[in-house]
């Protein structure tokens, strides 16, 4: 408190001479307590660079806008539910948040995230790209800003896939299969495949999608026990029992296999345009190169969004809102993007020439009109758990892809029945 | 436990107290009535453990009964569903089994190595305060530290123990340790009895200087060995110790979350999980913390059944 007065006292009062300013910071202080709105905004750690971005943020918006203060709490993503979780059951929650969007439609079911049409000007929803914009739109009404983007594209290791003959990566799944038999005989991993942590099912969604399988039908039950899906399976299963993947795959999350990436032994593997900026960090002479998702029988690739909410009991909403349309100006959101290595969410920042000369990020934004977002369904955590252990059970050998597919189908269709 | 209460009742008749004082000095003040006495003394850590602990309590069985959101909005009352649910899942009933193997696995296992250690520490030989520190040391380590230290260690890719087996040529290729739980959850019990050691030896170092050295004297001069000393001298003084030492490390380890949480979140396949990890799970993973709570009040009912059994069997023993 004694440093946030005088602070917020003197971004107003910035000409006066020194010693009048401390006395009308003196004279104001209790008045300024009063009228001072205080902001509480939880972040997501994205990487190193999120906190401190956040906190310039803050500060700047602060001084454009006295009276105002900013707190940023920044939580990993790990530990996101469970804080969340906590404040909202304790009815103390942050002004904002970010969110996975999946959650929104349990939040907008519970009653804690606001709906924000009615502060949206028409010009305002025009700055973002559309597809970004639609996940968080729940009964016609939008609940959240796209605050992070990203697609998947196979990241491939030039000097091994040329010498598989492969020089442009693979294009469908028989190449992959095709490039990692040589790959292994030549000494390295051929098909980087994750198996350990959050985001394995999503991991085998892209063969199942490749092969034209699909996740969920159209009267919200399990869709994924499917001649698509057991094919899409059986494809990982054999790359496991030929050695094509590395070895011991339930042991690796997707950070384990992309550091097997970084250090040149996996030949090729899916994820998020960040790994180019985790590349050129910390191993800039990798020659890798960037493809869609190979092609089953058609192509298809994931998409996620993370979004920013509003609590609807927040007391200063007016003020929340004031901080979100700043958050989505062009300069905020170009850094923002570019130092996590997300795709553009709005318009001007698609504009900005880091992203539009940017060939690698090029690729994943022209995967986006094929792209599946995950749906905004209750459910999806028990789902994607229940998926996770079929696979797992394959790839150790234990079950076969049909009998896994169907016991996961059961508990899937109890995961999303409930919430 | 009952015998102690009439002891320590009768003891407190013969020693002079703040109220049982002798009356000619006191006789200004109000006196206390003397079956209130001891109300008033544990009084206030009464209340604090009613605090402390029935109110969660109270809260979990309230969640266990309920319908609740994925963030903790208590939606409505579903009776006994949360915890016939849980009862019916086979990843339940398995992981209810494995989390008794690894508490019977990790606390035999320390209690048999921790035995020796105190014996060993507990003689009088150059070096023993360095000895004893070492012993100690890992006590001050976060379990979760210690649990990311081992998880290198046994990595697949570049982990110590795996090119330590490499250069003894006993293993031709990295074993992937971590990936199954044929090997993942032995290693799990493996870490679990080293960081248990420092504190059941603690407990064994205290209870071998109970033990006055003269009847060791006395024995050794009627001719028994050391075997024979261990076996009927110091095993059944030291039982009261092994008892505490057993039923803390029992509470603690099937209660433990870091270990297994970080080296295999369960997994692969649900098959590393014990109860605690699995309710984790449930409540933060996959957004059911109706669910998790009644994990949660079946895990107190287990420690609760196995605590009284255990104890029970270790009066009948000394009896």
């Amino acid at each position: 408190m004694k440093t946030g007065a005088p602070e917020s006292a003197s971004a107003g009062v910035r000409r006066r001479p020194l010693i009048a300013a401390a006395g009308s910071a003196l004279a104001l202080a209790p008045f300024a307590a009063r009228a001072a709105t205080s902001l509480h905004v939880t972040v997501a750690y994205y990487s190193a660079a999120t906190g401190p971005y956040f906190q310039q943020m803050a500060k700047a918006f602060e001084a454009a806008n006295p009276g105002i203060t900013v707190k940023i709490d920044v939580v990993n993503w790990d530990t996101l539910l469970q804080t969340l979780q906590t404040d909202i059951s304790g009815g103390v929650t942050p002004d904002l948040s970010i969110i996975g969007t999946r959650w929104l439609l349990t939040f907008v079911k519970d009653g804690v995230a606001e709906p924000l049409d009615h502060f949206m000007t028409p010009q305002f929803r025009d700055r973002f790209i559309g597809t970004f914009l639609e996940p968080a739109e729940i009964g016609g009404k939008v609940y959240g800003l796209p605050i992070a983007a990203s697609a998947r594209a196979m990241f491939y290791n030039k000097d091994m896939l040329t010498k598989a003959g492969f020089p442009d990566g693979p294009k469908t799944w028989d190449d992959v299969v095709a490039a990692a038999r040589k790959i292994k005989a030549a000494g390295g991993y051929g098909f980087g495949l994750q198996g350990k942590a959050i985001e394995t099912d999503v991991y085998w969604y892209y063969a199942l999608w490749s092969y034209g399988g699909e996740l969920i039908d159209k009267d919200g039950k399990a869709a994924f026990d499917s001649p698509a899906g057991i094919k899409a399976l059986t494809l990982y299963q054999t790359m496991v029992k030929e050695g094509l993947t590395q070895p011991g795959v339930t042991d690796y999350t997707r950070e384990d296999v992309q550091n097997l990436f970084k250090q040149g032994r996996v030949g090729m593997m899916i994820t998020a345009p960040f790994l180019i900026n985790q590349i050129a960090a910390e191993a800039p002479k990798l020659q890798y190169g960037i493809c869609p998702v190979p092609r089953g029988t058609t192509s298809a690739t994931y998409a996620v969004t993370d979004s920013i909410v509003m609590f609807s009991n927040s007391r200063a909403k007016d003020a929340a809102w004031k901080f979100l349309d700043f958050l989505f100006t062009k300069n905020p959101r170009v850094t923002f993007s570019k130092n996590e290595g997300f795709l553009p969410t709005t318009k001007a920042e698609a504009a900005d020439p880091y992203f539009a000369d940017n060939k690698q990020l090029q690729i994943f934004v022209s995967l986006l009109p094929e792209a599946r977002f995950a749906p905004t369904i209750p459910g999806w955590e028990g789902m994607a758990q229940a998926v996770t252990d079929a696979v797992q059970s394959v790839y150790l050998g234990k079950a076969d892809p049909a009998a896994a597919l169907k016991l996961a189908s059961t508990k899937a269709d109890q995961a999303l029945k409930g919430d | 436990m009952i015998e102690n209460h009439h002891t320590s009742s009768e003891n407190r008749k013969r020693l002079p107290g703040i109220a049982i004082a002798p009356a000619g000095e006191m006789r200004a003040r109000p006196r206390i009535p003397r079956a209130l006495v001891p109300w008033l003394l544990i009084g206030p850590s009464l209340v604090l453990a009613v605090v402390v602990i029935f109110y969660p309590f109270v809260e979990i069985v309230q969640l266990s009964l309920h319908d609740v959101s994925p963030f903790g909005i208590v939606r409505g009352f579903v009776g006994f569903a949360n915890y016939a649910r849980t009862l019916d899942d086979p990843v339940f009933q398995a992981t209810v089994l494995r989390t008794l193997e690894w508490t019977v696995a990790v606390v035999g296992g320390t209690v048999i190595i921790s035995m020796p250690v105190a014996l060993v520490l507990a003689q009088d030989f150059h070096g023993r305060g360095l000895a004893r520190t070492l012993i100690l040391l890992p006590w001050s380590m976060s379990l979760a530290m210690a649990a990311i230290v081992w998880l290198w260690a046994f990595n697949g890719n570049y982990g110590m123990v795996n090119s330590i087996l490499e250069g003894a040529g006993l293993i031709a290729k990295p074993l992937q340790w971590m990936a199954r739980a044929e090997t993942a959850f032995p290693v799990e019990i493996g870490v679990g009895i080293l960081v248990s050691i420092p504190f059941t030896v603690t407990i064994f170092l205290g209870g071998l200087a109970s033990i006055p050295g003269e009847i060791y004297e006395a024995a050794w001069i009627d001719g028994a060995g050391a075997l024979a000393q261990f076996r009927w001298m110091t095993l059944p003084l030291m039982r009261p110790f092994v008892t505490i030492a057993v039923v803390l490390n029992m509470i603690y380890v099937f209660n433990s979350f870091p270990i297994i949480w970080v080296m295999t979140e369960g997994g692969p396949d649900n098959s590393t999980h014990i109860l605690v990890t699995y309710l984790y799970e449930l409540a933060f993973r996959i957004g059911r913390p109706g669910l998790a709570a009644a994990v949660s009040v079946a895990m107190l009912a287990i420690v609760l059944v196995f605590s009284f059994a255990y104890l029970r069997l270790a009066e009948r023993e000394a009896t």
